[in-house]
């Protein structure tokens, strides 16, 4: 077999919309449901650790930026910071949790909002896990020598499916108003913006070489984890989806909103531990040469033990090498990534030859991916 | 800690965390877990579990009986687990009755398949002379009281409405987690560095894992 070529990341772009909003003001920002302050926010704020954010919408229902609108932006930059035209790209992977249509595919709305000239497109919709499907689509096709240059980018307008008209009404509120936890913790968790990424076969000075980008899915092991299209109790039986029971039936059944299961995220933290130990194990990652760790999942909210088991396993990388900007920028779903990439590029601490490995958990229906990153 | 010990306890975490993967689709895992369990699973489980709670601190006090001179750490650490657990069925029992369940049906409740298989392996490898390969199957085997147990016990106990006295095995038999670890780490340092007993280790959890996911596939209530 033809051995394929090198391909690099030579640009890194990111866009967040309008000023960031503190915790005390995001139901000013989404609505209150039923009128009145949720009882469970304060305590979803304390696991995910996020601290600011960025909405495209904002309180009174103005759009500021469509979802394509802001890859488009965030991919702007990243062909800009590797000193390229939108008419250098020969493909485009557009990546999201929610396209700002249902039909068609993310990466045509983002191809049209970037004012390209005809090229590739593909679109991946997952969740967190879509931005390395499309990253590796993209890589793929440079390696490959398809195309010379090829881009990625990842983008979230959540904040749209969390305003109350989404959930009032439905069995995900009770009779006291009170919104299911479910339901909840995602409205104080994710948030609005976008990342993208430039691919090119020749390296830049400040590039990152592209070592790998393995994604494993474990959805044969579980049920959905985090879901939108099924009501709570009956997800598990794709007979029942939304479209089955038709929008108005399943809007009163609670499946047109983004929901998270939490006991089975604990059993899905596990899974990706031992994936993520199993590629240890096999020496496709060996934690001692990781200089810079990037994952979307913020230590904090890793329980103590599962840190003190990553250490028994010698499968940790030493907090203090961990970068993220979850706390300040908010969980961007699928964007996260390439915002903490972006982040981290811009803050200059990378060093030639250090290697970087970025890894995004999704809990979805349970799915990991890894990046291995190095600089050139 | 050393690396040899590090290395089994990483290759040990990824079987685990396989084998919590294959029970995820048993059938009956996933009755438990889609909220349709009912209370005849729940007995059929116990049924099954008595039996191999039972055989528990057998094979691992036929295990301790077959340690040599040079592990006698070992040896008083399985016995004093043996002592420990060699009355744990008698818990089961009474869980079962507290169910409305007769006690005679869980006494002479006869191993499924995956269960007779999990018993002839556990004994088989107790049998022979220095069986550290054990200290695999004890990992998943108190894995699954540490993590569990409890996860599962509670999802039973909403489920099917039970008192706390139907559900003693479960939810309060499961170990401390972090001494559970720190005890097992201890152990494996008694036995290791060595190159084949670790492989052996590995390969008794992974035999171990997949025998005991077969006596859960085969409950059938």
């Amino acid at each position: 077999m033809q051995r394929l070529a090198q391909a690099y990341i030579t640009g890194v772009g990111a866009f967040l919309p309008g000023a960031p909003v503190t915790n005390d003001r995001i139901e000013d920002h989404l609505g209150r449901i039923a009128g009145r302050d949720s009882l469970f926010g304060k305590k979803a704020l304390r696991w995910n650790g996020v601290e600011s954010r960025h909405y495209s919408m904002a309180p009174d229902g103005g759009v500021s930026h469509t979802n394509a609108q802001m890859c488009a932006l965030a991919l702007s930059q990243a062909l800009e910071r590797a000193g390229l035209g939108v008419g250098d790209l020969g493909m485009l992977a557009a990546a999201t949790t929610q396209g700002d249509y249902f039909v068609p595919g993310h990466a045509a709305a983002v191809h049209a909002e970037l004012r390209a000239p005809p090229l590739e497109i593909a679109s991946f919709q997952s969740v967190c896990g879509s931005s390395l499907m499309a990253a590796k689509a993209a890589w793929n096709s440079v390696r490959t020598g398809e195309h010379r240059v090829a881009a990625a980018c990842a983008g979230e307008f959540s904040s749209r499916f969390f305003r109350p008209s989404f959930y009032e009404g439905t069995t995900l509120v009770d009779e006291k108003g009170r919104l299911r936890p479910e339901a909840d913790f995602l409205r104080f968790t994710l948030s609005d913006g976008a990342g993208a990424i430039a691919i090119e076969d020749k390296p830049r000075p400040g590039a990152l070489k592209i070592d790998f980008i393995d994604i494993v899915s474990l959805a044969n092991r579980f049920d959905p984890c985090m879901w939108a299209g099924a009501a709570i109790e009956t997800r598990a039986d794709m007979m029942t989806s939304w479209a089955h029971v038709g929008p108005r039936a399943a809007h009163h059944a609670g499946a047109i909103a983004l929901l998270q299961d939490f006991e089975l995220l604990k059993r899905v933290i596990r899974a990706w531990i031992g994936v993520y130990l199993q590629k240890v194990d096999e020496g496709r990652i060996v934690p001692s040469e990781i200089d810079h760790c990037l994952v979307h999942y913020s230590a904090k909210s890793l329980r103590a033990e599962i840190v003190s088991l990553l250490e028994d396993t010698a499968g940790m990388v030493p907090e203090a090498k961990w970068f993220s900007v979850l706390r300040e920028k908010g969980n961007v779903g699928s964007a996260s990534i390439w915002l903490m990439l972006e982040g981290l590029v811009q803050s200059g601490r990378i060093k030639s030859g250090e290697k970087l490995l970025c890894v995004v958990p999704e809990s979805g229906r349970a799915l990991v991916g890894f990046m291995v990153l190095e600089a050139v | 800690m050393s690396e040899a010990v590090a290395d089994v306890l990483r290759k040990l975490t990824v079987v685990f965390t396989e084998f919590e993967g294959r029970l995820e689709q048993t059938p009956l895992i996933r009755k438990l877990t889609r909220g349709r369990f009912e209370l005849a699973d729940y007995q059929a489980f116990l049924v099954q579990l008595r039996q191999q709670v039972k055989d528990g601190a057998l094979w691992m006090s036929r295990a301790a009986s077959n340690i040599d001179e040079a592990h006698m750490e070992l040896r008083s650490t399985l016995m004093r687990h043996a002592v420990t657990e060699h009355r744990d069925f008698r818990l089961l029992e009474a869980d079962y009755v507290a169910t409305g369940g007769d006690v005679n049906l869980i006494r002479s409740g006869e191993k499924n398949i995956g269960s007779e298989a999990l018993s002839a392996w556990m004994f088989h490898e107790a049998s022979g002379p220095n069986p550290f390969g054990l200290l695999g199957a004890m990992w998943i085997i108190e894995g699954l009281g540490s993590i569990k147990a409890q996860e599962w016990g509670r999802k039973v106990k909403e489920t099917l409405a039970l008192p706390d006295e139907a559900v003693r095995f479960l939810l309060y038999h499961g170990e401390n987690d972090a001494e559970h670890i720190e005890e097992f780490k201890a152990m494996l340092a008694m036995v290791l560095p060595d190159e084949s007993v670790a492989r052996r280790i590995v390969k008794t959890a992974q035999v171990t894992a997949r025998l005991y996911a077969l006596q859960i596939e085969e409950i059938v209530a």
